[in-house]
């Protein structure tokens, strides 16, 4: 079973090469992004010495983490976007395109089950995507870093202390990791969704994903005047038990903020009890069972002559 | 004798339209069996039942296991090259292979490898890169690595030049069929496996007009060469059909005491090709 899932995994990974390519490519755009504004940056010698020795000499240790904190997280964000269209196209492409390119009988010529390979697809989604991304974004980080580092000393600045020092690495990257798997968790019921109709829909996956997206929550408001669909899926995106609430205090308590470098860390921000507990988590993966129960259905009973 | 497939009534029907009708036959272990039909006759279906690819009506047990129920168990044992089943394009051949070996618990890559080195198959290809006699020799060379008890081949040589067409029977036999295994074939180059085959079915509108052992095709199935007043005699003892061929008369008997023909022309057995189209001519007339 297990090692039919790594196969099957392994197989998704060659078949959809842009689950690891995507995440390359934001990489070296940031990468190239950065060493542009690095050689920008150089023009204005004076405003750059003004910043290491500011950075160096003014900010505490605390200013110098949440700086790079800052820095850090915002670097994931584009993984996460592309991540996240990523997913989308995969997921939809998944169950479609076996049976678009005659290949499913062949994979059914093999002793394995529908469910594992419904499961494999999803698995992919759950874990393959955000692992890759998450191992990306760590390669970035240090790549970044490292250019920053050289920046740094080249402009007569200490890069052991205003960047490998400061820099909450082992913080964001966890917190970061939690983040990852957590997120297709939570949304995983529009994941199902995807795969469901990717096995289903006989053309066009994409159009047939979104329309009913917009089309049955409509369809729910001038039929029965009530808009539990509609708000089932905005919900889903305005409250993500992931986060702890942020504590203003911790910001305009001016000594506690200073005190405690602890307080600059994303990993302290991150709430998996509230997430384990939270039952619209656990209907939502409810309603990605149903959906990758019908998938498994489909690609079973579904005569494909 | 072990029956491997046993079907009984088996029924399939898409709407109103039977595809496959109430079908019921034995296969036994180690024979090659050969099935034909016309297009559209439902061999693809009753190939697909006999698979665990659609679900049916009636009793079907292959391996002693029911085919829709317990796919993955059966398809441990079963091999099967389709048409419609083809390789995926986007795959390296390693790749096939490492993920044949992963899955497959009766497979040996060791096999594949020494199948494939004697074609022209590169290891690093993708199957895009390959032509089509080469992608045949690909899935030929991972199915004959197989272990399997049972292998199901369904028109495996369509679109092949005739040097491939040659050379897979050839491969098959050779590096395939050992006695213990067991083959069911499907083709429109009939004359390909004429002797190759041990038994023989045909198929008509769903339903199974033909289930013989080769070897008692000439007991059962006698061609006649007459013409004149000889050809309107043999007319009368009813003949299954009758066909022209050069301003002689050709006629197909079925069961029929070979001492009533003597005497009205030249008699011999009908190749395969010739009883297919008088049985389901016939049939039709």
């Amino acid at each position: 079973m297990i090692t039919n899932q790594l196969a099957l995994v392994r197989r998704e990974i060659w078949e959809h090469r842009s689950l690891y390519i995507t995440p390359a490519v934001v990489a070296l755009v940031m990468i190239l992004t950065l060493l542009t504004a690095f050689v920008f940056a150089s023009g204005y010698q004076e405003i750059v010495d003004i910043g290491i020795i500011g950075a160096q000499n003014l900010a505490g240790d605390t200013e110098r983490r949440a700086a790079l904190l800052a820095i850090l997280i915002g670097n994931t964000v584009p993984f996460i976007f592309a991540g996240t269209v990523l997913t989308i196209f995969y997921a939809l492409d998944s169950l479609y395109a076996e049976r678009k390119n005659k290949s499913i009988l062949f994979w059914r010529s093999l002793p394995i089950t529908d469910a594992e390979t419904v499961v494999s697809k999803l698995l992919t989604v759950l874990l393959a995507i955000p692992l890759i991304a998450f191992a990306v974004i760590v390669i970035t980080h240090l790549v970044i870093l490292a250019i920053t580092g050289i920046f740094v000393s080249i402009e007569g600045g200490s890069s052991v202390f205003l960047v490998w020092k400061s820099a909450p690495l082992f913080d964001v990257w966890a917190g970061m990791l939690i983040i990852m798997i957590l997120l297709p968790i939570w949304f995983s019921p529009f994941i199902g969704w995807f795969l469901f109709v990717s096995a289903w829909t006989k053309r066009s996956p994409l159009l047939m994903a979104f329309l009913p997206l917009i089309m049955v929550p409509t369809l729910e408001y001038w039929v029965l005047r009530t808009h539990l669909i509609f708000d089932a899926i905005t919900t889903r995106f305005e409250q993500l038990p992931i986060f702890k609430g942020i504590d203003p205090e911790m910001f305009f308590d001016e000594q506690q903020f200073v005190a405690s470098t602890d307080a600059v860390s994303l990993l302290a921000y991150v709430d998996v009890g509230k997430f384990l507990t939270s039952p619209q988590m656990w209907a939502g993966v409810v309603v990605c069972g149903l959906f990758t129960t019908a998938a498994i259905y489909v690609r079973r009973y579904r005569d494909e002559s | 004798m072990t029956s491997l497939v046993t079907a009984r009534n088996v029924t399939k029907s898409y709407g109103k339209v039977r595809a496959v009708d109430n079908v019921s036959f034995e296969i036994q272990k180690g024979r090659i069996t050969g099935l034909f039909g016309p297009n559209g006759a439902g061999k693809t279906t009753l190939l697909k039942a006999l698979l665990g690819l659609t679900d049916c009506e009636g009793e079907l047990s292959v391996l002693g296991l029911d085919p829709f129920r317990q796919r993955k168990e059966l398809m441990k044992n079963i091999c099967f090259i389709a048409d419609v089943a083809v390789l995926p394009r986007w795959i390296k051949v390693t790749q096939l292979l490492d993920f044949v070996e992963a899955t497959h618990p009766n497979y040996s890559r060791q096999r594949s490898e020494e199948l494939l080195a004697k074609t022209k198959v590169r290891k690093d290809a993708k199957v895009r890169e390959l032509s089509k006699g080469m992608v045949t020799q690909l899935h030929l060379s991972i199915i004959a690595a197989v272990d399997a008890r049972l292998l199901v081949l369904d028109e495996p040589t369509l679109g092949l030049d005739i040097i491939f067409r040659k050379e897979f029977y050839s491969n098959l036999l050779n590096d395939y069929f050992d006695g213990e295994r067991t083959i069911l074939v499907t083709t429109h180059q009939v004359e390909e496996i004429e002797n190759l085959m041990t038994d023989i079915m045909f198929i008509n509108d769903g339903r199974l007009i033909l289930d013989t052992k080769m070897d008692s095709l000439p007991e059962i199935y006698v061609e006649l060469v007459t013409s004149g007043e000889n050809a309107d005699t043999a007319r009368t003892l009813g003949p299954l059909f009758e066909r022209d061929v050069f301003g002689k008369k050709v006629m197909t008997f079925e069961n029929i005491d070979r001492d009533k023909l003597e005497g009205l022309g030249e008699m011999h057995t009908p190749s395969v090709a010739d009883l297919f189209v008088a049985k389901v001519k016939g049939a039709a007339a």
